[in-house]
């Protein structure tokens, strides 16, 4: 299921907030793929540097690379995801064991991938709409 | 345009983000964006800005490492997604913060604290004089006659050409906001001086009629700005 835009111009992925899109980029849709672009760009070495982190089992450069990454994912309107990071920051703060951290990574990981998926699709659709609005 | 700024930032959707903010706005100049500290210091060490937009969390330095380093004192508002950096704000002066994303509206709102308003730059620009209380009645300084003014803890003494000395209840960083920009400068945090009374500077002090007056390595860099130096 997709959530729609607030003109009904584009369907967005039902994970992504529409409002909090609209609230940051108005209905200026080549900005947003412009945004969903550089995201990706970005994305590969800020995923790597949580997941090389993880491997070392560093806390503190876990706990530094999943704030990194974070506001990613509030650019791309997954503010759920954004707050699955801000939850995980958190534990890495609060926790004294590195095992404690196993079981949520697991569920960070999975969307660490799943919402790469998403940008992307969301990025060829809007290079479509987008082409064929111009 | 009315303010410069730089924006340290590692994250390019991020720097790429504010700069559109700041474009839209036609308030703000990105005289340049930096991926970390080092860069930004070297830009600053030969340059000087308004306003730097700051990401504390950078990757070869604390951002407020750069704060330290760099010999004025520009606003700052932190783009961060932390809120625990409340003494460090504190100590160096940070006007907001910028939770990442922030939407138009905030950033406008962020603006907002950092610029005087109109009526404010108005007033200061357009009188020549102030009032000031002491002695038990409000007196009228002419802007001209003022040589500078000194901190005295919670209160403030004007110094003015005829060698009066005036004492009123007041601090350097309200009169700061209050003076007219085009005769005074802070150049010192317990000094406000009469730029057109210097009389001549030697290294980190200023002489003003006899009076020897101290320049802080923070505010050395505005002075030379504001200097008529050829």
């Amino acid at each position: 299921m997709s959530t729609t835009f607030s003109n009904n111009s584009f369907i967005f992925h039902e994970q992504i907030d529409t409002q909090s899109i609209s609230d940051l980029y108005g209905d200026d849709f080549p900005y947003i793929e412009e945004v969903f672009t550089t995201v990706l760009g970005e994305y590969e070495m800020l995923a790597a540097n949580i997941l090389s982190s993880y491997g070392r089992r560093d806390k503190a450069a876990l706990k530094s690379a999943v704030h990194k990454i974070k506001p990613i994912f509030g650019f791309a309107g997954l503010t759920g995801t954004q707050h699955q990071f801000q939850l995980f920051e958190n534990l890495c703060q609060d926790t004294t064991s590195f095992e404690s951290l196993d079981e949520p990574f697991k569920s960070l990981q999975d969307s660490l991938l799943r919402s790469k998926l998403i940008i992307t699709e969301e990025k060829k659709k809007l290079e479509v709409f987008n082409r064929d609005r111009s | 345009m009315n303010l410069t700024c730089i924006i340290v930032e590692d994250l390019q959707v991020a720097a790429n983000y504010l700069t559109r903010c700041c474009e839209r706005s036609g308030q703000v100049e990105v005289k340049g964006h930096f991926f970390n500290v080092q860069d930004a210091l070297t830009f600053l060490n030969e340059n000087s800005v308004d306003l730097i937009f700051l990401d504390v969390e950078m990757p070869d330095a604390n951002g407020f490492e750069l704060l330290d380093q760099i010999a004025f004192s520009p606003k700052v508002i932190l783009t961060t997604s932390k809120k625990d950096y409340a003494y460090n704000a504190f100590q160096y002066n940070v006007s907001d913060y910028l939770m990442k994303p922030f939407t138009y509206q905030r950033f406008i709102e962020s603006l907002q604290k950092i610029q005087p308003s109109k009526e404010t730059i108005s007033a200061n620009s357009g009188s020549d004089h102030i009032y000031i209380k002491a002695d038990g009645k409000l007196i009228r300084l002419n802007n001209d006659a003022i040589l500078y003014i000194e901190s005295m803890g919670d209160y403030v003494k004007f110094v003015t050409n005829d060698n009066k000395k005036y004492i009123t209840h007041n601090t350097i960083k309200n009169l700061e906001e209050k003076v007219s920009k085009q005769h005074f400068l802070k150049v010192h945090r317990s000094y406000i001086v009469n730029l057109h009374k210097i009389d001549d500077m030697r290294e980190n002090m200023l002489f003003i009629k006899g009076n020897e007056i101290p320049v802080s390595k923070a505010n050395k860099a505005d002075v030379f700005k504001r200097l008529n130096i050829i």
